[in-house]
C-alpha cells in the first residue's frame, strides 16, 4: 500500500518512515492526487465564476467595495415584492407538483412492468423538448379563445372569453407542468423500494387503504417526496423563461429581474448583487428543510 | 518558328516586366491582396435584406470583399470600445444613438460633408451630426400609432391614446425594447415633459395601465394584434408593414404631435487603414436607389430628398419634406444618461 503511494505521487518529498502516519499521509497525498484535475475543474467552472460574481455585487463605479447594490434591492418594497412574488409562487407550485406527483408516482409503482414503462415515457417525454417550446405551447393553449380558457367559458364557469395569459396562474400551471417530471421521478424511485409486505401487513391489521398511504406509504416515501420538493422549489426559484413568457413584463420574478439588469439596462453589479440575495435566499429556506430531512431519513 | 517563339518570349518579358514596375510603383496590387471592408449588420431579415441593398453590389461595382459581422448596436459599440487599440471594423452602423458616445470617445472619425456625393441630397436632418463627429442617417424607422382599421376609429394625434373608444384594446411597450423607450419619451412629451422630467409621462401612462396590455418584444405585440383584439398600439412603421404582410389589417398614424424615430446611422471607425474605401461604402448607402431599397423592403424611411418610390411604398414611409418636418428627435446623450432610471421607474410602475 505504502510503496504503491510513493509510485503514485510524484515529486513529493519523502515521507516519514514511520507505521500508521505514513499510511494516513500517504493516503491523503494520495487523495490529493487522485482528485486533483476534479478539484481544479471545478474551480474553474463553479467557484471562480461564482466568486467573479461575489465580487462585482460589493463593486462600485469606481472599483472600490460598496455594500449600495444590496441596500438598493433590500430597501425597495419594489424589489422585495418581486422576492415574495418569487418564493410564494415557487412553494405553491412545489405543492402542487408533489400533490400530483406522489399519487402519480404511487400509481406508476404499483401497475405492472409493461404499463411502468409506457407511464415513465410519458412523464420523461415533455423532458425531451425544449423548456420554450412547451411554454410557447401554453401560450396558446392559456390564451384568448385557447383550449383552457374556451372551455371554461363553454362550461359556464366563466362570464366571457377571456384571457389566462399574463397572471400569476398561468405562471403556476406552466412550472406545474414544467417541473411535474422532477417531482415524479424523484418519488418513484423511493416508493419502488417500499417493501409491499409492510401496506399488506398494515390493510391486515385493519386500516384502510388511506390510513395505510398516510400512515405507512407517505413517511417511507418521504425522502423522494423532498428530494423532488428540493429540485422543484430551487428550479423554479432560479427560472425565468417560464414566468416572463406566460406571466409577461408586469409580473417580474427575481431571475427576471436579475436578466434585464444583466442583459437590458447593464447593470452587472445590480444583476450580481440580486443573484447573490437570491442564492442566500434559496440557502436559507432549503437549510432547515436539509437539516431535518437529514437527520431523519439520511 | 523559332523566331515567333523568340517574339512571344520577348512580349512575355515586357509584359512581366511592366507588372513589376506598376506592382512597385503601387498602381496595381496582386491579387491576393484584394483591398477588404469590414462592417457591422444586424442580423435577421435586416442584414439579408442588407446584403442584397448595398453590401453585394458596393462589392461587385468597386472590386472588393466585403465582411459582414452581426452585431446590434450596443455589442457593436462594446467591441468598438474593446479594440480601441486595434480597431477591427471600418464600418460601424448604429440604431439607438451610440453614434453620440462613439464620436465622444474618439472611436469614429468625423467626415466632411464634401466628402459624400450625396450630401447634398440628403436632408439637413441626416448630416446635423457629422458636424459633432458622428456618421450620416442612412435610414429611419418612425414610431407612431398602430391602429387596426377594421376595429377601431383612426386616431389623428398622440393624444387620442386617451380617449374612451380603445380602452382595454390598448398595448404599450416595454421600455426595455427602444422603440418603447421613444413611444414613451414622446408621450411624456406631449403631456408636458421632457427627458429630465418624467412624472407627466409616467402619470398620463398609471392611467391607461389599468386597460391596457403591456408587452416586451414585436413578436407579443403580433400575438396581442392577432389574437387579443388590441385596437391601438404606440410602436414603429416598419412593424406595421410586417403586420400587414402577416395579413393583419393594420396601420401606421403619425402622431399629429410629432414622429419619434430610431435614426440608423453608418460611421467611419477611426484609425483604419482604408478609410477612402469606407467613406465610399458610407456614401453607397445613403443613395438614392439604395434607400428605395430600404422603403421597398422593409419600409424604412429614406433620409434622401432624391429618393423616389412609388405610391403604395410612399405612403406607408416618412416621405418628403413635409412628412420629415414631423420628425422629433430625443438627445440620445441625455437619453443615454437616464435611461436606467427611466427604467427602473417604469417597472415599478407597471408591476402588479
Amino acid at each position: 500500500m505504502s510503496s504503491s503511494t510513493d509510485n503514485g505521487v510524484v515529486g513529493t518529498p519523502t515521507l516519514p518512515p514511520q507505521g500508521v502516519s505514513t499510511r494516513v499521509l500517504g493516503g491523503i497525498a494520495e487523495d490529493a492526487t487522485l482528485s486533483a484535475p476534479g478539484v481544479f475543474l471545478i474551480v474553474l467552472a463553479f467557484i471562480l465564476p461564482i466568486g467573479q460574481m461575489l465580487l462585482l455585487s460589493i463593486e462600485n463605479a469606481g472599483g472600490g467595495l460598496t455594500s449600495e447594490h444590496f441596500t438598493r434591492f433590500l430597501g425597495d418594497s419594489y424589489y422585495l415584492g418581486i422576492v415574495w412574488r418569487t418564493l410564494r409562487l415557487s412553494l405553491l407550485i412545489t405543492v402542487i407538483a408533489a400533490a400530483i406527483g406522489f399519487p402519480l408516482a404511487y400509481v406508476m409503482a404499483h401497475v405492472g412492468p409493461r404499463l411502468r414503462l409506457w407511464l415513465i415515457v410519458l412523464v420523461i417525454l415533455p423532458l425531451m423538448t425544449s423548456v420554450v417550446v412547451r411554454t410557447f405551447g401554453w401560450m396558446v393553449l392559456l390564451g384568448r379563445g385557447g383550449l383552457v380558457p374556451f372551455t371554461l367559458w363553454k362550461l359556464g364557469f366563466v362570464n366571457r372569453n377571456f384571457t389566462l395569459m399574463q397572471t400569476e396562474s398561468a405562471i403556476v400551471i406552466g412550472m406545474v407542468q414544467v417541473l411535474l417530471p422532477f417531482m415524479t421521478l424523484s418519488v418513484l424511485g423511493v416508493v419502488m423500494k417500499i417493501d409491499r409486505r409492510l401496506e399488506e401487513a398494515a390493510r391486515t391489521m385493519g386500516a384502510s387503504f388511506l390510513a395505510t398511504l398516510r400512515t405507512v406509504v407517505l413517511p417511507l416515501a418521504m425522502p423522494g417526496i423532498v428530494a423532488g420538493s428540493l429540485l422543484v422549489f430551487t428550479l423554479s426559484v432560479s427560472s425565468f423563461i417560464t414566468p416572463s413568457l406566460l406571466g409577461g413584463v408586469r409580473l417580474p420574478v427575481v431571475a427576471g429581474s436579475i436578466y434585464e439588469a444583466a442583459t437590458k439596462t447593464l447593470e452587472w453589479n445590480f444583476a450580481a448583487a440580486q443573484s447573490v440575495i437570491l442564492l442566500i435566499g434559496v440557502f436559507l429556506v432549503l437549510l432547515p428543510y436539509l437539516k431535518l430531512t437529514g437527520r431523519r431519513h439520511g | 518558328m523559332s523566331k515567333i517563339v523568340a517574339t512571344r518570349r520577348a512580349v512575355l518579358n515586357a509584359g512581366l516586366g511592366l507588372t513589376v514596375a506598376l506592382a512597385a510603383s503601387g498602381v496595381i496590387s496582386p491579387a491576393a491582396a484584394r483591398e477588404k471592408l469590414v462592417i457591422n449588420s444586424y442580423g435577421g431579415a435586416y442584414e439579408q435584406i442588407h446584403r442584397k441593398l448595398v453590401i453585394e453590389p458596393f462589392s461587385k461595382k468597386y472590386d472588393v470583399d466585403v465582411q459582414v459581422i452581426t452585431a446590434y448596436s450596443a455589442d457593436a459599440l462594446a467591441q468598438l470600445r474593446a479594440q480601441k487599440a486595434a480597431p477591427q471594423f471600418d464600418v460601424i452602423h448604429f440604431s439607438g444613438g451610440q453614434e453620440v458616445v462613439a464620436a465622444r470617445e474618439g472611436l469614429i472619425a468625423p467626415i466632411k460633408p464634401d466628402e459624400l456625393t450625396t450630401a447634398k441630397e440628403l436632408y439637413p436632418f441626416a448630416i446635423e451630426g457629422l458636424s459633432r463627429g458622428e456618421g450620416p442617417v442612412h435610414a429611419v424607422a418612425a414610431i407612431g400609432l398602430l391602429y387596426n382599421k377594421e376595429k377601431a376609429k383612426k386616431p389623428e394625434k398622440w393624444a387620442d391614446l386617451w380617449n374612451a373608444e380603445y380602452k382595454d384594446h390598448i398595448v404599450l411597450t416595454d421600455l426595455s425594447n427602444s422603440y418603447g423607450l421613444l413611444g414613451f419619451l414622446m408621450i411624456n412629451k406631449v403631456k408636458g415633459g421632457d427627458i429630465t422630467k418624467a412624472d407627466p409621462g409616467f402619470d398620463a401612462v398609471k392611467t391607461l395601465l389599468d386597460s391596457a396590455v403591456v408587452v416586451a418584444t414585436s413578436p407579443e405585440m403580433q400575438q396581442n394584434f392577432a389574437q387579443n383584439d388590441a385596437w391601438i398600439a404606440p410602436y414603429a412603421q416598419d412593424y406595421a408593414y410586417t403586420l400587414r404582410k402577416a395579413g393583419l389589417p393594420i396601420e401606421f398614424v403619425q402622431g399629429a404631435e410629432g414622429t419619434p424615430a430610431v435614426y440608423l446611422t453608418a460611421n467611419l471607425v477611426a484609425n483604419r487603414p482604408n478609410q477612402d474605401l469606407a467613406k465610399k461604402f458610407i456614401d453607397f448607402s445613403l443613395s438614392a436607389e439604395v434607400q428605395a431599397g430600404w422603403a421597398q423592403e422593409l419600409r424604412y424611411s429614406p433620409t434622401n430628398k432624391a429618393t423616389k418610390l412609388d405610391e403604395t411604398v410612399s405612403k406607408e414611409v416618412i416621405y418628403g419634406p413635409d412628412a420629415v418636418a414631423g420628425l422629433v428627435r430625443f438627445d440620445p446623450v441625455a437619453v443615454d444618461a437616464n435611461r436606467a432610471a427611466l427604467v427602473e421607474r417604469w417597472k415599478k410602475l407597471i408591476a402588479k
